[in-house]
């Protein structure tokens, strides 16, 4: 089970940061934003690596061929693993999981890429809203509602 | 390396040092023998790692060996008190050599040979007297100086060392021979190499004595044994430098000690030998360069020990035992990354420096949970005084192996002294010393936000332990970037913690500024009470202490106050905040009304201040900040006149400021710098916000600036959100109201001097005055450099400087002023007269005003002729080249392309030097004051001769040069115009040939003949001429012979031809072929072809 999303702008600045369960209390906000703010070195560090890789043009031509945005799990801690994703506009989307899930079986790498779809579609629905100005953080409950929906089925 | 914080759980130093096999030397007196010195330096200093793996140590005389234990042959009723004895490893490592090296001062040839060897081998057996009951090697080393040759070459050297081996009960290859002489270093490498060979054998003998105990063991008693032998056979392997094998023996020493049963009273002797071999586990894999497989050892090792966690009353020891295990890894995978392993983002040192951190954060939350009794260290005797044999054993109960405690006063006593002592521990230092590694791993590893996260939690830790100035520091660091990236949660987060700082450490200034910023809509604050720190920025404001912060430490806060009423009424009295570096409560937007202002246009900025934080906010003053090139103005900004201005919380204020531009500043940039409010009471502490605004990245808003438009803006609030700020205007010059009018006939002729003129109408409403012109000439790409070809003046036929200045003086409103100007240029293209008007003006409101205006006007240039050349021969027909001495007529043509008519004056050949003119005197020139239209074309005839034959052929016969003036322009200059007239080919004939043609002759009638011969050249020249006849002549004469022409003289020959018909006919001819030297054959030939006619119109005969 996701224990939470986050939309990063290309400027780093979050756009969403939505998380479910439990823990509403400011302690857990706190160590969630730490969490996926943290991740953001390691995204940085694959982007820079694909980006200017040692085949350079032929590497990133084959990158932008396969348009795979998925960038697999960023790393894991001892309680949590951190998924990553970056769309063509370099929106980060994140995904947090349980390290352990409840169940004892592992989340597999499938279904993380096909929520982190799933979330850049609702992400793009959520931008196209023509009140909403890009580069703001997203307020829309619809989007919100959706993502949560997202974490608790899907993984 | 960063330096690790100590406490009870550091690792002894013997675990952390490095085996290195131990010798043993002996003899050497490196105190008052230089030699011996110079040779114990050679061993001792400058280890390098590519030197052998020992380590020497420096036997004297009363050097004793540690006594042997008594063998034991039977481990039946032997029950160990523990797992490691704390002195083994140190009695390896420094007290009993591999080998024992003697040094002695001898020559083969020695005269005392015979007492020096007995003193030998006395010498030796002391040595094995001292290692008696130990294996230790011994060896011998002779020092000589060196000169004798080596005892394989030398039959007494062979023999006496023979003898001393013998003497001394020493093998032969234990008998070293060092010659002090040059090369002393690379005698001492090989000796150490041999020592070290030796010490392997040792080592591996002793192993093999400890692998023969194995036998002995059982399961149930000697599971120490063991743990024990196998981590002493580890640790000989090391010795060894035999690191696969080492390992191999930890491991099993490893698996054994977690298959004994751990109750509270070992758990700690258990976890702490565990630690130790993990340690050496770790440190081998690193050695083995296998870094992934020492991760998981680590990773298992902990995941072992997580839940033993022991006596519950001493909880901390557990995490401060796991905290340990991770600081030490990271060191030892710092070592591995220093000697050339790659670490990586996601696995580096830094990750178990934090662990190590969050350790010991739970070690200090049990800390609290468990020692909040221990308030006082218990009384004498202390439980912790007392020898402990064993690693990790207790003090209070040495030895013991039996479950329950046999004292339990004394166990209370001992687990009260532990929580007295771990309640006065610093845990904040060994945190923050923790997190100082991780952070510069982290930086290294390019991880700048977990840094940034880490830095935090160190801020925070400075916080626990009262530092709050330097946690200030670090958070106002921190709160930067948070900012930057607008991650506004972290940033709440931060910036309550520093104002907490802030306010604990009564820094005003610090204070101030982050009170503002917590004002501002992204901060969350706690329990959202945002009027409280609006009031406490009043209270600083008015020299009163600040109310305090929520959750700050009580004991703090009693000191807290004492600084602060120290504090808050000195300095500094002027707080100013840069507000464009934070977010904060009130936002500004300047913007000039519009991107261009003329100069005698009131220049006017708005400025948009929406208050975001609701109060109502009265600054006493608020100005802005404008500069230009010359000067920098701050213009107060007012409200209803006055200079307070009162902002309400909500709600976007409107300021308009005007000022007038500074003549200096005509053309160039106005720039908004700054706009500050200052804020102020009736105390003399004043709070100035700067909104200073950055000229290269003027203000950066979070939105794309075309995207601001966009925004849904409360029209009441002037669109706020939609406001582009325009920081830069340009000054531009007043409009100019003159005009002109441009009189000339164009187009210009090339070369002339061209009038221009043009007129300049004041259309002004008053006089101006000080007008000055600047004519030039403007490049054009079909005319790049104007100013090289064409030349400008005032003054017909004078040239001057460009650009031309005239002074015009004033010029009355609604009068006129005109100007005539010439223009010359030797191109044929459109030239541009740029005429630059500047004046000066009074207007009503500014005197003295400036104003400049360009005009310009396009002149088009053209050819008055052209000019084309004709050669002819002296009969008129066209010829392409001419003979030396031999005259032709030059015929140059002038075309008139001029739409004006022309008058020339005159017409003159200038000749090269090659030619010169046929008559003696120059001739007149046929066209001479002649006048002609456009399309005629005049026609020029001059005679010349070549003078010589010159190397080149000439390019140009001579400068036509052509004077002449427009026809309506009678007493205007003459223009002279060249024109290169084109070359022609010169050639040389060795003879000339004159001879007397009739141009007409009548039928019937005999003509005499002559044709002379004149030779040219410095040789007589021999031709064969013969007479072509025709059927219209007779003729008389030599019809065909052979001449000689003299040199600079002729010869004459004569016929008579008599025409027999009419008409136009062919005459007889001479024809000459060169005898001898036939390299002129084709010159004279022509030359002939050339003098002869060919043909004569012969007239019929009337009777008379």
């Amino acid at each position: 089970m996701a224990v939470c999303v986050a939309v990063i702008g290309k400027d780093n600045s979050p756009l969403y940061i939505g998380g479910i369960g439990n823990d509403s209390g400011s302690d857990n906000e706190l160590s969630r934003q730490w969490l996926v703010h943290t991740a953001l070195d390691a995204l940085e560090e694959r982007l820079t690596t694909t980006g200017n890789g040692a085949a350079g043009a032929n590497a990133n031509a084959a990158r932008t061929d396969m348009r795979d945005l998925y960038l697999g799990l960023l790393y894991s801690t001892d309680t949590h693993k951190i998924y990553g994703y970056v769309t063509n506009t370099r929106i980060k989307l994140v995904l947090v999981t349980h390290s352990t899930s409840p169940s004892g079986s592992n989340i597999r790498d499938a279904e993380v890429r096909a929520a982190l779809r799933r979330l850049h579609a609702l992400y793009a629905d959520a931008v196209c809203n023509p009140f909403h100005l890009p580069g703001d953080p997203i307020n829309s409950q619809k989007f919100d509602k959706q993502v949560k929906n997202l974490m608790l089925n899907n993984v | 390396m960063a330096t690790q914080p100590s406490d009870y759980t550091d690792f002894p130093p013997e675990i952390i040092l490095k085996p290195l096999a131990l010798i043993g030397l002996s003899g050497l007196d490196a105190v008052n023998n230089a030699v011996h010195k110079e040779i114990w330096d050679a061993f001792s200093n400058n280890r390098r790692p590519d030197r052998a793996a020992v380590r020497f140590k420096l036997l004297n005389n009363t050097f004793e060996f540690p006594v042997v234990k008594p063998k034991r042959n039977s481990y039946e009723w032997y029950i160990p008190k523990g797992i490691l004895k704390k002195n083994w490893i140190q009695k390896r490592i420094s007290l009993i050599p591999a080998v024992v090296v003697l040094f002695y001062d001898m020559e083969w040839n020695d005269p005392q040979w015979n007492e020096k060897i007995i003193e030998c081998a006395s010498k030796v057996q002391s040595i094995r007297a001292a290692v008696e009951g130990h294996a230790t090697r011994v060896a011998v080393v002779v020092i000589q100086n060196g000169q004798s040759p080596p005892p394989s070459e030398y039959m007494l050297g062979a023999e006496r060392a023979q003898a001393l081996c013998s003497a001394c009960e020493i093998q032969s290859k234990s008998l070293f021979v060092l010659p002090h002489s040059d090369h002393l270093m690379g005698y001492i490498v090989r000796l150490e190499n041999a020592f070290y060979d030796i010490a392997q054998n040792y080592y591996h003998h002793e192993t093999k004595n400890i692998k023969q105990h194995r036998d002995h063991l059982n399961k149930t008693t000697h599971q120490y044994l063991f743990v024990r032998h196998q981590f002493k056979l580890g640790y000989l392997n090391e010795l060894k430098q035999d690191f696969s094998t080492a390992h191999k023996h930890y491991m099993h020493a490893y698996n054994n000690l977690l298959e004994t049963r751990t109750v509270d009273t070992n758990m700690h002797e258990v976890r702490t030998v565990a630690g130790y071999i993990n340690y050496k586990l770790c440190k081998l894999l690193f050695a083995l360069n296998l870094p992934r497989d020492a991760i998981a050892q680590l990773k298992s090792h902990i995941e072992r020990y997580k839940n033993r966690v022991g006596s519950t009353e001493l909880l901390f020891e557990h995490y401060a035992w796991i905290a340990r295990q991770y600081s030490a890894f990271g060191e030892i995978f710092d070592e591995a990354i220093r000697a050339g392993l790659p670490g990586i983002q996601s696995q580096h040192p830094g990750f178990y420096y934090q662990y190590a951190a969050q350790f010991t954060v739970k070690r200090r939350q049990a800390m609290r949970s468990v020692c909040s009794e221990a308030t006082k260290y218990p009384p004498p005797p202390d439980p912790m005084e007392g020898i402990v044999e064993y690693y990790g054993q207790r003090p209070w109960r040495p030895g013991r192996l039996s479950a329950d405690p046999h004292d339990p006063q004394k166990e209370q006593a001992a687990v009260l002294a532990l929580q007295y002592n771990e309640r006065v521990f610093n845990h904040s230092a060994m945190i923050i010393s923790f997190l100082g590694c991780a952070i510069s791993q982290f930086k290294t590893f390019h991880s700048p936000r977990m840094r940034k996260q880490l830095v935090v939690e160190m801020a925070n830790e400075y916080y626990y332990s009262a530092d709050y100035g330097k946690a200030l520091t670090l958070l106002s660091h921190m709160l930067w970037d948070y900012r930057r990236e607008k991650w506004w949660f972290l940033a709440s987060h931060v910036l309550n913690r520093a104002l907490q700082s802030a306010y604990l450490s009564a820094k005003i200034q610090d204070y101030v500024q982050l009170s503002i910023e917590a004002l501002s809509k992204h901060i969350q604050v706690p329990n959202n009470d945002k009027s409280r720190i609006f009031k406490n920025i009043i209270s600083v404001l008015n020299m009163n202490i600040p109310g305090p912060e929520p959750d700050v430490p009580i004991n703090s806060q009693n000191k807290a106050l004492e600084i602060w009423q120290m504090a808050i009424e000195k300095d500094p009295f002027v707080i100013a905040v840069e507000m464009v570096n934070i977010t904060s409560f009130l936002e500004v937007k300047p913007k000039f009304k519009q991107q261009r202002y003329r100069m005698d246009e009131m220049v006017e900025v708005e400025i948009y201040v929406r208050l975001t934080f609701e109060t109502v906010l009265e600054a006493i003053k608020a100005l802005i900040t404008i500069s230009s090139a010359s000067e920098s103005i701050e213009i107060p900004v007012t409200q209803h006149g006055n200079d307070t201005i009162t902002l309400e919380g909500g709600k976007v204020k409107r300021f308009l400021c005007h000022f007038k531009p500074n003549p200096h500043d005509n053309g160039s940039e106005l720039h908004i710098k700054n706009v500050s409010f200052i804020l102020g009471s009736e105390k003399k502490r004043k709070i100035i916000m700067n909104f200073k605004v950055d000229d290269n990245k003027a203000i950066e808003p979070a939105v794309h600036p075309e995207l601001l438009h966009f925004i849904l803006s409360p029209k009441a609030d002037f669109e706020f959100d939609s406001i582009v700020p325009l920081t830069v205007a340009s000054i531009t010059p007043r409009e100019c109201k003159l005009s002109i009018s441009i009189n000339n006939s164009s187009p210009a002729l090339q070369g002339e001097w061209f009038p221009t003129t043009f007129t300049i109408t004041n259309n002004e409403d008053s006089p101006v005055y000080d007008v000055k012109f600047a004519l030039s000439l403007l490049s054009s790409p079909d005319n790049p450099n104007p100013e090289s070809v064409t030349e400008l003046s005032l003054k017909e036929g004078e040239s001057q400087t460009q650009p031309l200045q005239i002074k015009a003086g004033a010029i009355h409103k609604a009068s006129q002023y005109s100007i005539s100007f010439y223009l010359k240029t030797n191109r044929t293209a459109t030239a541009t007269v740029q005429i630059k008007v500047s004046y000066l003006i009074d207007l009503p409101d500014i005197s003295k005003l400036e104003c400049v205006k360009d005009f310009s006007t396009k002149i088009t240039v053209i050819k008055p002729f052209e000019v084309s050349t004709n050669f002819v021969a002296m009969n008129f027909k066209p010829i392409s080249k001419c003979f030396v001495d031999d005259p032709f007529i030059v015929m140059p043509q002038i075309k008139i392309l001029s739409p004006w008519d022309l008058l020339i004056v005159d017409t003159e050949l200038e000749l090269m030097d090659c030619f010169k003119y046929s008559d003696d005197t120059k001739p007149p020139s046929c066209i001479s004051d002649l006048e002609v239209a456009e399309k005629n074309i005049a026609s020029d005839a001059v005679c010349i001769q070549a003078k010589y034959k010159p190397k080149d052929t000439p390019t140009r016969v001579g400068l036509y040069n052509i004077k002449w003036r427009r026809k309506n322009n009678a007493d205007g200059l003459c223009v002279m115009s060249s024109t290169a007239l084109s070359g022609l080919p010169i050639d040389e004939c060795p003879i000339a040939i004159e001879v007397n043609y009739p141009e007409v002759v009548e039928v019937q009638t005999s003509v005499p003949l002559k044709c002379t011969l004149i030779g040219k050249t410095n040789t007589p020249i021999r031709l064969s001429l013969t007479v072509e006849g025709t059927d219209f002549y007779m003729f008389s004469g030599y019809k065909k012979l052979a001449v000689t022409v003299p040199p600079k003289d002729r010869v004459e020959l004569c016929y008579n031809i008599h025409p027999l018909l009419t008409g136009n006919t062919t005459p007889p001819r001479l024809k000459a072929t060169v005898l001898g030297d036939t390299a002129n054959q084709e010159v004279v030939r022509e030359m002939f072809e050339k003098i002869f006619p060919q043909n004569i119109f012969v007239m019929p005969k009337y009777n008379k």
